[in-house]
């Protein structure tokens, strides 16, 4: 009898932690289900995007399609962007959106899944500022996994959570996702801008170009 | 050296061609290297570290132009066979204009979208060594200049 109740018992236990991992394996595996799956920014579809980084009522939004190991993104984040952070988003004024167009070697996909595994403990634009001022020749390994997890390391996150992340490719899909919107949208190198106002005017720009040309749009369409 | 641009610069023709060769590099390749913008409007840009890379595109023009005119005017003049030169000067050229031209652009977008993984690493390879290859491109124009100068003095001694 007692036997019995012991395997009984045991089978009670085995079930109640099945029921407990399957839980919290499908809240983890299915986190884009806490996404705005029907976000978009005029025809753009920013719900596998970045967070947005600024007021989200802001009346201007600007969608960078990029790439972590593209150079010119890295000019236009050194030379374009702080002006941009500066007197537009800071001011309430525009909002960004980064969707990945990662294209460029193979580390390029995993640094963008990095990202939103930053992005799970708060840290994303952290870690996509501190991959751009990194950034070194494409594939050169600056962008590898271990880089990746140095990186996260730095920023003090949690090192467990954003490695098993990594390692389980977690965010794959979502990167596809961006690209394929990307290619959807027509961009065809990195950065490509589509910039879109309240009244769902857009304006794409292409390339790295300077702040004149970026505050000559946005004025216009404010 | 220069009584033998000198010679060949005397004949307007070959100035024009000279400036058509250094436009119809210099202009295509500052586009393709994001030093001048078409879209919204036009607007020419060097950020902060891309000045080496628009003064080696300058040099390898300037090359370009230099180089490819005079090996016209030699194979014109002289109505020379050895064509080795102007083909020094070409491929120079050639590898000069690549160089970087496959990078995050439309272009590099394409070779990869169409050449897959070869694609992607002849695009990561030409973006990767920009300058160094830039620097070569250079060594083999100035190398030809020397040698169709060098010619050009014996070809112009044997003819006068």
């Amino acid at each position: 009898m007692k036997k019995k109740e012991m395997i009984f018992s045991g089978i009670i236990i085995i079930a109640i932690i099945t029921i407990i991992a399957s839980i919290s394996i499908s809240q983890s595996v299915n986190e884009s289900l806490n996404l705005d799956m029907g976000q978009t920014h005029g025809t753009v579809s920013t719900a596998m995007g970045s967070p947005i980084f600024g007021s989200v009522s802001a009346p201007i939004t600007i969608i960078e399609f990029g790439d972590y190991q593209c150079h010119q993104c890295y000019n236009w984040f050194h030379n374009t962007k702080d002006l941009v952070v500066k007197n537009y988003i800071e001011t309430g004024k525009a909002n960004l959106v980064f969707v990945d167009l990662a294209f460029l070697g193979h580390d390029s996909p995993n640094a963008a899944a990095a990202t939103y595994c930053a992005e799970e403990q708060g840290k994303y634009w952290e870690f996509h500022n501190l991959l751009y001022i990194s950034q070194e020749g494409i594939d050169t390994g600056w962008a590898n996994s271990e880089r990746l997890k140095a990186f996260a390391f730095s920023l003090g996150l949690d090192m467990k959570l954003f490695d098993s992340c990594v390692d389980s490719g977690k965010f794959n899909k979502r990167v596809q996702y961006n690209i394929n919107e990307a290619k959807k949208q027509g961009a065809s190198a990195t950065p490509t801008f589509i910039i879109v106002n309240s009244n769902g005017q857009q304006q794409k720009l292409v390339g790295s170009q300077p702040y004149a040309v970026f505050k000559d749009v946005i004025d216009s369409m404010i | 050296m220069i009584q033998m641009i000198k010679l060949v610069f005397a004949d307007y023709r070959y100035i024009i061609l000279a400036a058509a060769i250094f436009v119809g590099m210099v202009i295509p390749l500052s586009i393709i290297s994001e030093f001048i913008f078409l879209e919204p409007y036009v607007i020419a840009y060097i950020p902060n570290g891309g000045e080496i890379s628009f003064f080696l595109i300058l040099v390898v023009s300037v090359l370009s132009g230099l180089v490819l005119t005079m090996n016209v005017y030699r194979i014109n003049v002289f109505r020379t066979r050895h064509k080795k030169k102007i083909g020094g000067g070409l491929f120079g050229s050639l590898i000069g204009a690549v160089a970087g031209a496959c990078s995050c652009g439309p272009i590099g977008f394409a070779v990869i979208s169409t050449f897959g993984v070869a694609g992607g690493i002849a695009t990561t390879f030409l973006a990767n060594y920009e300058i160094p290859i830039r620097l070569a491109a250079i060594a083999i124009l100035a190398y030809t200049y020397y040698a169709t100068v060098k010619s050009l003095s014996v070809e112009c001694k044997i003819n006068s």
